[in-house]
């Protein structure tokens, strides 16, 4: 039996599988590669995404930790930045003193990282009770101030002459050794 | 010179049946074309996407670090804040402390309050009223306690206590001394 096939026929059957080898080989070869590719990186894309969520709620938190602190404690960061004045001390302390008198401001060894200044200071109080006010009012006050040893009360008349040192904490970028160098002049 | 009486038709590579393959082949390659096309977009898009989270990620985490570290320098300079406040409270309580201790019969005029002790100057009437009143309590507190005394014209005596927490401690104010 003798199978009569036309040369237009071989041409059409040709180009079918030439067409039908690219589709196969495209699809095999490049496609099905980069659909598996897209799985992969659709998979590190949301992987990356749930770690950016997870960070970005911690920074939320930690951020709301920080505002929080920060609104508590506005008074004494505040206080540490501020640069100590003797002028504006003995005009808010004058109160609890009858006389009040700032004489030098040194820089010592720093403590925990903070700047310490020292303060020496000659006052007359007419009773202990003004002292004791007077350090209350301290706490309270613009600057990280604590009293230091000696204090020295001397009875002077009716009066009670006190002589103390004091120590002014800042922070370490500090703003009080232009106001030391300004009260050495 | 004509042989047949109708026109011949035109003859074209573009069979209907090629036509049909053709029309077949060339929307399966426009659609395989254009779904590689869009993995290949998406992929790019994938990882320019993941480039940016990653790096937000790092900024974030920058950020977190710089925020710890004022979190942490203002949890340090509250802890030193409270410290000084209640240093000067404790102060407070031990010249208020001081003040009590020195009874209505002997007058302080001079006293020192120092780091590990305390030195006082005034008037006693007697050694006996100063050894009862005043250096009783002042032993329950220094473990080294020295008085002097110094008469005076109208039969009062002058006297100088020095006090100090400890041994060594004592040594070393009396050698700055």
């Amino acid at each position: 039996m003798k199978i009569n096939i036309s040369r237009h026929q071989i041409y059409i059957l040709l180009l079918s599988i030439f067409l039908f080898l690219f589709v196969l080989i495209f699809s095999f070869g490049l496609l099905i590669p980069e659909g598996k590719e897209y799985r992969l990186k659709r998979v590190e894309l949301k992987k990356a995404q749930q770690e950016y969520n997870k960070y970005k709620n911690f920074y939320d938190e930690t951020l709301d930790t920080f505002k929080n602190l920060q609104s508590k404690n506005r008074n004494i960061i505040t206080a540490f930045q501020r640069p100590f004045s003797p002028e504006r001390f003995e005009k808010q302390y004058k109160n609890n003193f009858s006389s009040l008198k700032i004489s030098k401001i040194n820089r010592v060894a720093d403590e925990e990282g903070f700047s310490v200044y020292e303060v020496n200071t000659t006052s007359h109080i007419a009773s202990p009770t003004n002292f004791y006010d007077f350090l209350d009012a301290l706490n309270k006050g613009d600057w990280i101030i604590g009293v230091n040893f000696p204090i020295k009360f001397l009875r002077d008349g009716e009066m009670i002459k006190s002589s103390f040192t004091m120590k002014v904490y800042a922070n370490s970028d500090d703003k009080n050794a232009s106001a030391s160098g300004s009260l050495d002049k | 010179m004509k042989y047949s009486y109708i026109e011949p038709r035109k003859k074209t590579p573009f069979t209907p049946d090629i036509q049909l393959i053709i029309t077949f082949f060339s929307i399966t390659l426009i659609m395989l074309f254009s779904t590689y096309a869009f993995l290949l977009f998406k992929n790019h898009m994938f990882v320019k996407d993941r480039q940016n989270y990653v790096s937000s990620r790092i900024d974030l985490q920058n950020s977190i670090d710089r925020l710890d570290q004022k979190i942490a320098y203002i949890k340090k300079q509250k802890a030193l804040s409270e410290k000084v406040f209640t240093q000067n409270m404790v102060l407070k309580d031990s010249i208020n402390n001081l003040f009590d201790l020195v009874p209505e019969r002997i007058t302080l005029s001079r006293a020192e309050l120092l780091e590990n002790g305390l030195i006082l100057y005034g008037i006693t009437p007697s050694k006996d009223v100063y050894n009862f009143m005043l250096q009783a309590p002042l032993r329950s507190i220094f473990q080294k306690t020295y008085s002097s005394f110094y008469p005076q014209k109208n039969g009062w005596l002058r006297f100088v206590s020095t006090n100090y927490i400890n041994e060594d401690e004592g040594e070393e104010l009396n050698s700055e001394d």
